[in-house]
């Protein structure tokens, strides 16, 4: 008689929190079978797991692999899955995996300590042969070593306390050997991927439809799950269906069961007929803008510290978004890892500055424009696809600078245009930032100058950058990724949020989520830590 | 004849050729490449000696006349190389996209002829003179309708409102009846104005005059007299609307989620991917050339006089 109010409590508990709908309440008891009809926006690229990042991707890597660890979505630990146990030593520069015994690939091999030794081999190092690049998430790599087949270790160069959360994440799925010996421009047919998985690519029309089937004979789910055994769905039909109205008409008319890709201003539309939005958050850097001080219009602090006063959050998020979104508090999600409240270093304050400006030397010129030594306050911005309403979030921050006499341009462009543009701090002062994955490296992958280097700093991919190098913020990041100690390194993401924040590189201004739609019948929806659907324990209640 | 066919055929090489030449050369000089937008694009989180390892690899930096000469040759020997972006051959993706792109241009074309000498031949023939002026404003008003909203309102209308056809996953006719419609109207609208600018000045014509004075009914007067002389010019447009076709396919592709070449086609040129591109060009240009050709071909068939013309001449 204990177990029901408990369970009750729990849900009351998840409604509450709204961030998790996995609202399957004590009463229901899953169907098994059935066919899932889900909407993707976008067709799925290469389908090397570290590619996974890219939202389609993930959404079918996800279902297709397994992973040797699995970060709880909820309370963000890591639980055994593929490996039943592990060691790491103090430096976090040797980590011992013991692997379940009996788990096989969908092709019949095992999936042993050799197989798990080679992915990591090639996520850690690449494979120049084959063209697979290096994996985000594994830092510092050296080798690996089988012990017995089913204990696998792995050693690094230097410290890599991140390796361990970087075993759960979507990017660090096992795949068959056979799937590893293909080079890197045949990975993105599905039906070459062969994972140990709950769901296996049946058939593949590419840019179209995909189905997965139910592997029958799964029966190594994450440990602590309750959902045991193989997944109750049967099949997964995977429709690319990039015209928005027609994703959501399609889930309403009952056509689809799950969409992908729902923007906030069509979510009222949605509820009101009794369907369900689900919106995880990516618990990694909030959606930003970031400066490149490369840039001599943003190199004073004083500058970047008044267009960061001058934007509104609450007009951003009363006018393009919902509750699904909330308001960024600082420079990583509420929900991340190491995250801590800088709201005082967040404030809307257009008078100060306005001040600031003056102060920094730019006046108002004729056409209204502030300006410095002939040089106009004009700045340019990229708009990002992936991002939910880049453009109009790019176009509203224009609005709240030109009240200050900055202007600001924001860019569509081609793919080349803005990458090549990305990489010249003259040409693109201002861009978007956002990178999801629940561990503390994140604020490194999404600063650091060999990593994705929001801040164009010098030392990364661009040969445009003249001298900014922040050597102050690339140590802390350096220690994010390289201290063992769980305490200090906390405290190293603590000092980059109040760093980043202090020197105003980066305007964080809201937590994005990751927004799907779903029918009111289906139920055990469930999202790994970072967003991505997992259809594991989903089954349909009708 | 046969040297006109061969002189036609081997013009028809130097426009393909001329084709993949110019759009290699344009794809080339637009900035960044498709390992860069590959590589760089922040899913993968590489450094610079990673891409420049993966660069050095897929030889994109290597001379220009070099890679051309080595794509030209690929080519050649029917090798279109790896979409870089999807991560497959070009041939599989042309193998997945090129039929039901057939399908739907050729039906929506069959669909538009239909429906342009439909209209055309109504808006001469029609009982009441109110009834004409509306049947011949009415390619007007369906050359101004955008295809987008088209295509949304017929989904809207015909799939989520009165449910009669499923836009996820239909059945093989059921997945063609939207798009053919939405690919249809467009593409009759110059067909039917065409047809009944030349209807309406062929009537005038004193040949019509003769045969009307001889006994011909009216009927026998529009089928026989004005239709045949009337559908020479149309036939002309024909061939040039083949590319309003493609463009329209995008559009259509995209809002109803088929496959084919007109998506294919999109995708390719946001991503830049070059060996993509090259062989979608050079397959359009192929069949652009044909089309004509074949319309070239029909005219003395059609025409008597062209007949003549064609076998002194050549």
């Amino acid at each position: 008689m204990l177990r029901f109010p408990k369970l009750f409590t729990l849900s009351l508990g998840l409604l509450a929190s709204a961030t998790f709908a996995t609202a399957s309440l004590a009463a229901d008891t899953p169907v098994k079978g059935g066919k899932f009809t889900y909407l993707e926006q976008q067709a799925h690229t290469n389908l090397y797991p570290p590619a996974g990042g890219f939202y389609p991707n993930g959404g079918i890597l996800n279902q297709i692999t397994d992973k040797l660890t699995y970060q709880n979505p909820k309370t963000l630990e890591i639980e055994p899955w593929l490996a039943l146990s592990w060691q790491v030593n103090d430096n976090a520069t040797e980590y011992t995996f013991k692997l379940r015994p009996g788990v096989t690939f969908s092709d019949g091999t095992p999936l042993d300590a050799a197989a798990v030794a080679k992915n990591f081999d090639t996520f850690g190092l690449g494979n120049k042969a084959l063209k697979l690049p290096v994996s985000e998430v594994v830092n510092n790599y050296d080798r690996s070593e089988v012990v017995d087949p089913l204990t696998v270790k792995f050693y690094f160069k230097k410290p890599s306390p991140g390796f361990l959360q970087g075993t759960s994440v979507i990017g660090s799925g096992i795949v068959s050997l056979s799937t590893l010996a293909l080079p890197f421009e045949q990975l993105g047919d599905a039906t070459k991927i062969i994972g140990s998985g709950p769901f296996v690519v049946k058939a593949e029309t590419i840019g179209k439809s995909l189905s997965l089937q139910a592997r029958s004979d799964y029966n190594w789910g994450p440990a602590k799950l309750d959902h045991q055994g193989r997944a109750y769905l049967d099949e997964i039909s995977y429709i690319i269906t990039s015209e928005d109205s027609v994703r959501i008409g399609a889930l309403l008319a009952g056509q689809a069961d799950f969409i992908r890709q729902i923007q906030a201003y069509d979510e009222a539309q949605v509820e009101a007929q009794g369907f369900t939005i689900f919106a995880p958050s990516t618990r990694g850097v909030n959606n930003s803008i970031v400066f490149r001080p490369d840039n001599p219009l943003v190199s004073d602090l004083k500058v970047r510290k008044a267009l960061s006063l001058a934007v509104n959050r609450d007009e951003i998020i009363s006018t393009l978004f919902s509750k699904n979104y909330p308001k960024a508090t600082s420079v990583i999600a509420s929900t991340a890892i190491g995250y801590v409240p800088l709201v005082d270093k967040l404030q809307y304050d257009p008078e100060k500055a306005e001040a600031l400006l003056d102060e920094a030397g730019f006046k108002p010129g004729a056409d209204g424009i502030r300006e410095k030594d002939g040089q106009k306050l004009v700045l340019t911005s990229y708009e990002s696809l992936p991002q939910p309403q880049s453009r109009a979030v790019l176009q509203l921050i224009g609005q709240q600078w030109a009240k200050l006499g900055v202007k600001l341009n924001v860019l569509a462009g081609d793919a080349g245009s803005k990458v090549v543009d990305e990489l010249d701090p003259l040409k693109t002062p201002v861009a978007v930032a956002m990178v999801g994955r629940a561990d503390p490296d994140v604020v490194k992958s999404q600063f650091y100058p060999t990593n994705r280097n929001a801040l164009v700093q010098k030392g990364g991919v661009s040969d445009k950058v003249k001298t900014f190098a922040d050597d102050k913020l690339n140590s802390i990041l350096e220690e994010i990724a390289s201290q063992p100690d769980r305490e200090k390194r906390l405290k190293a993401v603590a000092d980059a949020q109040t760093y980043l924040l202090d020197q105003a590189y980066s305007v964080p201004i809201f937590e994005e989520p990751q927004a799907f739609a779903g029918a009111p019948y289906v139920k055990g929806v469930a999202f790994e830590s970072v967003g991505r659907p997992s259809f594991y324990s989903v089954w349909l209640d009708k | 004849m046969t040297l006109y066919v061969f002189g036609r055929i081997g013009q028809a090489l130097l426009v393909l050729w001329a084709a993949f030449t110019l759009s290699f050369v344009l794809l080339q000089a637009l900035p960044g490449d498709a390992v860069l937008i590959k590589f760089l694009s922040p899913d993968f989180g590489l450094s610079a000696d990673q891409i420049n390892e993966i660069r050095a690899a897929y030889a994109v930096d290597s001379n220009i006349f070099v890679q051309y000469g080595r794509t030209l040759f690929n080519f050649l020997k029917g090798d279109f190389g790896y979409s870089l972006q999807a991560g497959v051959p070009v041939s599989a993706q042309l193998a997945t996209n090129m039929p039901p792109t057939l399908r739907l241009a050729g039906l929506g074309f069959a669909v538009a002829v239909l429906l342009a000498v439909s209209i055309a031949f109504l808006s001469s023939m029609a009982p009441f003179a109110w009834l004409r002026n509306l049947l011949q404003s009415l390619p007007s008003l369906l050359i101004s309708v955008p295809v987008f909203w088209l295509a949304i309102m017929l989904i809207q209308i015909f799939s989520f409102r009165l449910r009669l056809v499923s836009v996820i996953n239909p059945g093989p006719w059921e997945s063609l009846v939207l798009p053919v419609a939405t690919l249809a109207v467009p593409i009759s609208a110059p067909l039917a104005q065409i047809l009944i600018r030349n209807i309406d000045e062929i009537r005038t014509r004193p040949f019509i005059a003769v045969a009307r004075a001889k006994g011909a009914s009216e009927a026998r007067l529009l089928w026989k007299h004005v239709a045949r002389n009337a559908i020479l010019p149309a036939l002309t447009i024909a061939g040039v609307l083949f590319g309003e076709l493609v463009a329209g396919a995008v559009v259509t592709e995209t809002v109803f989620g088929l496959n084919g070449i007109g998506g294919l086609t999109e995708k390719a040129v946001g991503n830049q991917d070059l060996s993509v591109l090259q062989a979608i060009v050079v397959i359009s240009a192929a069949a652009f050339v044909a089309i004509n050709l074949a319309v070239d071909l029909a005219y003395p068939i059609l025409d008597p006089r062209l007949r003549n013309r064609a076998g002194v001449e050549r």
